[in-house]
């Protein structure tokens, strides 16, 4: 088995004692899968875990931000210099996660640019530098099954988070589980495999800072139409509450300044953390 | 002859004197026009009459403009067969005509270019290849006289038999209108690409929609022209002029009213695209869409510098192209209808298949799209695929006259107010004409600031703003107007 490698790191390394868990998943997630790493991350981050993971895109970023929420520690593991943020429109969330008191780090000389073949290599260190990996939605051929493979050979725990049996992103996840990996339905579940069960979190996931306002009724009626998981459009909801789509369009943009909604390529969804900066 | 939409008007003179049987044409006459010597020899042989027998020169004033093209072939066979007659040519009378070596006269491109030109240079009547007859018509004040044949039009000219001056059996031109080809009626679900489209043509707005393959983008873009007005006459003829110069009029309708819409293959050459070609360059796509639409399917694809020659006249509405000949100036007023994939293979964010593209892939792909051309488009949506199992379910909507019978009318307002459509409002005229109420500019400033709006892009919101309370016939814009315009701005939305 190789030895983890050495490591360039800016920031705070070590991370505080505690144990280190990697949330990985597809880089193009959907509404849902963002929903959970982040939601994961925040819960995770406030029992005292070490949030780790890769600075890419989609699952990554939201399991950085959701640490980063929940005023916890993150680290995220490099697959270019530590100098180097890939992609570059992560620098201000690298700025943040230095500014948490986490850390990047990379066995990556500086400057090393983004090279696909170094990126299996980084999987591999973070499966190394972590106690168990979260995989959250992975396609068939993702790279963050390479690094739940890591994992195992590292006899490290692998977990994944379900999803729709409709959607492409949960054949890599359902594989995973079909072959043994823990199944995470909350941050507990992660925690009860750190034997962590009796600490910090009475109720993770249960009560998610800012949901209980955004389903509060009244002041819009789209609102309670809004899914936090599945994106809409806003021809699905004008139809839905029978308004012209130029009216549901606008308020749905008023809905999206307040920060209530968020919304991805293919629709809108109710934002979990109401009125929260963007990273 | 012509210089892309100028006319320079040559003079063409024939002298006979004793000597040996020679003819000579001086002038600058590039290749295609010293050939009109051959072609002009046979065509008299052929149409009974006598090529002089003596020494023959037919010289090209201005001498130093370079002549090009095979319209010089019936004004130097005229003028040869006057000078055998001894007689002048009629005044403010002009020749446009190829010539057959049997003596027939052949369409040549671009008679209605001329046709303008030489009636705004004080022409009277002009003689036309009988193919062309139509085309010239269509200029008010201008005697055509169509030429079947050489014969024909030197026993016009001798007074033996006059040829009938071509008419229009209709009442002075109108644009004809073709039939709708693709109805909004035909389109399912989609209400928000649907009133996008509707937007882009009440204010001249450029459109970008992304979504993947089969969601129905190319149908929605085919939809516009429907629901824009139809040509004005002055709209008509501008663009006829283009397809004039292309060789491109129907005879049986050669003004039409039709929006027109292009599509170019994203393999299209720049100078396909902008125009171009030796000498003179010739009109592009985009010149062709003049007052109508130019859709751009999978804009990622398209060559760089094709797409960023489009910067200058998606802002002008004109285009500038230099060539060997000199600069034309073509114009090109169209609404831009881009489509494309969220990433190479096309499926990101698709529910139902995944996306196979390396994020090195999808960066360069985005980055493509990013920049100064995606800046100057006002409206982007995302077009979901409809499963083809509930598309029969899904419903259609209005039919595209009802659509365009608002569109008109929002039109209607702005021109009443400032003579141009919103899209094409200068920053000072927006501030003057287009107030914000209060609650509006905050609204504005507030989605500015939280998402780092450009100066441009400011703007770029308040025009489309602007169209919204126009198709409103609201005469301020609400806040309800500033957000469905930033409702279509999907570019500020974080991956």
């Amino acid at each position: 088995m190789p030895e983890a490698p050495e490591l360039r790191t800016r920031g705070r390394w070590p991370p505080p004692e505690g144990p280190r868990v990697a949330i990985v998943g597809s880089r193009l997630p959907s509404p849902y899968g963002e929903a959970v790493a982040e939601q994961l991350g925040a819960d995770l981050a406030r029992a005292g875990v070490t949030v780790i993971s890769g600075l890419a895109l989609g699952i990554d970023a939201a399991a950085h931000r959701g640490a980063l929420l929940g005023g916890g520690v993150t680290v995220a593991v490099m697959g270019t210099g530590v100098d180097v943020v890939y992609p570059a429109a992560h620098t201000r969330l690298a700025e943040d996660i230095l500014a948490a008191g986490g850390a990047l780090v990379s066995q990556f000389p500086d400057g090393t640019m983004p090279r696909r073949h170094n990126f299996p290599a980084r999987n591999w260190t973070m499966a190394a530098l972590s106690d168990v990996v979260v995989v959250v939605e992975a396609a068939e051929r993702s790279g963050a099954l390479i690094t739940a493979e890591a994992a195992l050979d590292l006899h490290k725990e692998v977990m994944a988070v379900p999803g729709s049996i409709f959607s492409p992103l949960s054949v890599g996840t359902h594989a995973l589980i079909r072959d043994g990996a823990g199944l995470v339905q909350n941050a507990r579940d992660v925690l009860a495999v750190l034997g962590l069960m009796n600490e910090v979190l009475d109720d993770p996931l249960s009560t998610p800072k800012g949901l209980g306002r955004a389903l509060s009724p009244g002041r819009d009626g789209i609102l309670s139409h809004l899914s936090d998981v599945l994106a809409l459009s806003a021809a699905d909801i004008a139809r839905k509450l029978q308004l012209p789509v130029a009216e549901v369009l606008g308020r749905l943009t008023a809905l999206e300044l307040d920060g209530a909604v968020r919304r991805h390529h293919d629709g809108y969804v109710r934002a979990l953390h109401g009125g929260r900066k963007r990273a | 002859m012509l210089a892309g939409l100028d006319v320079r008007q040559v003079e063409v003179q024939a002298d006979r004197a004793n000597g040996t049987p020679k003819f000579l044409l001086v002038g600058l006459a590039a290749t295609s026009v010293k050939e009109a010597r051959e072609r002009v020899r046979s065509a008299i042989k052929n149409s009974g009459l006598e090529f002089p027998p003596q020494r023959l020169t037919v010289n090209l004033a201005p001498a130093e403009l370079r002549k090009q093209g095979s319209a010089l072939d019936l004004p130097i066979a005229v003028s040869i067969a006057l000078a055998g007659a001894r007689k002048k040519a009629p005044p403010r009378t002009a020749f446009i005509g190829e010539l057959a070596l049997d003596g027939a006269v052949r369409h040549v491109d671009g008679v209605l270019v001329a046709a303008l030109g030489l009636r705004k240079r004080g022409f009277e009547s002009i003689f036309v290849p009988a193919a062309d007859a139509a085309e010239a018509v269509l200029v008010d004040g201008l005697t055509v006289i169509p030429c079947a044949n050489l014969k024909g039009v030197v026993d016009h000219l001798l007074g033996t038999q006059l040829i009938t001056p071509f008419v229009d059996e209709e009442s002075g031109p109108t644009p004809e209108i073709g039939t709708l080809e693709h109805d909004l009626a035909e389109v399912h679900g989609q209400e928000e690409a649907r009133r996008a489209l509707e937007v882009a043509a009440a204010g001249g707005h450029h459109l970008l929609l992304s979504g993947p393959p089969g969601a129905g983008k190319t149908m929605l873009a085919r939809c516009l022209p429907g629901i824009l007005p139809p040509l004005e006459l002055a709209e008509a003829l501008e663009l006829a002029q283009i397809r004039s110069l292309l060789g491109d009029i129907a005879a049986n309708r050669p003004l039409d009213g039709t929006r027109p819409f292009r599509a170019p293959h994203h393999g299209v050459s720049m100078a396909g695209l902008v125009g171009g070609g030796s000498g003179f360059a010739m009109p592009g796509e985009i010149s062709r869409a003049h007052h109508g639409v130019l859709f751009l399917d999978e804009l990622a694809e398209f060559q760089s510098p094709a797409l960023q020659a489009l910067r200058q006249p998606l802002e002008t509405g004109r285009v500038t192209i230099t060539r060997s000949g000199g600069s034309v100036v073509y114009p090109a007023r169209f609404t831009l209808v881009a489509a494309t994939n969220p990433c190479p293979c096309g499926w990101a964010g698709d529910a139902v298949r995944s996306c196979r593209c390396a994020p090195a892939a999808i960066d360069t792909y985005q980055r493509k799209l990013s920049g100064p051309l995606l800046d100057r488009i006002d409206l982007k949506v995302g077009v979901r695929r409809v499963k083809l199992e509930t598309l029969a379910s899904e419903p259609t909507g209005e039919g595209s006259a009802a659509v365009r019978e608002r569109v008109v009318a929002a039109r209607r307002r702005q021109l009443d107010r400032q003579g141009c459509l919103n899209a094409q409002l200068k920053p000072a005229r927006l501030r003057q004409l287009a107030g914000l109420e209060p609650a509006s500019r905050r609204t504005l400033e507030r989605w500015a600031d939280q998402r780092g709006l450009s100066a441009r892009g400011f703007h770029r919101a308040w025009r489309v703003a602007r169209t919204s309370a126009d198709l409103d016939g609201a005469e301020h814009i609400g806040e309800r107007h500033i957000l469905e315009a930033l409702g279509y701005r999907l570019q500020d939305v974080a991956a």
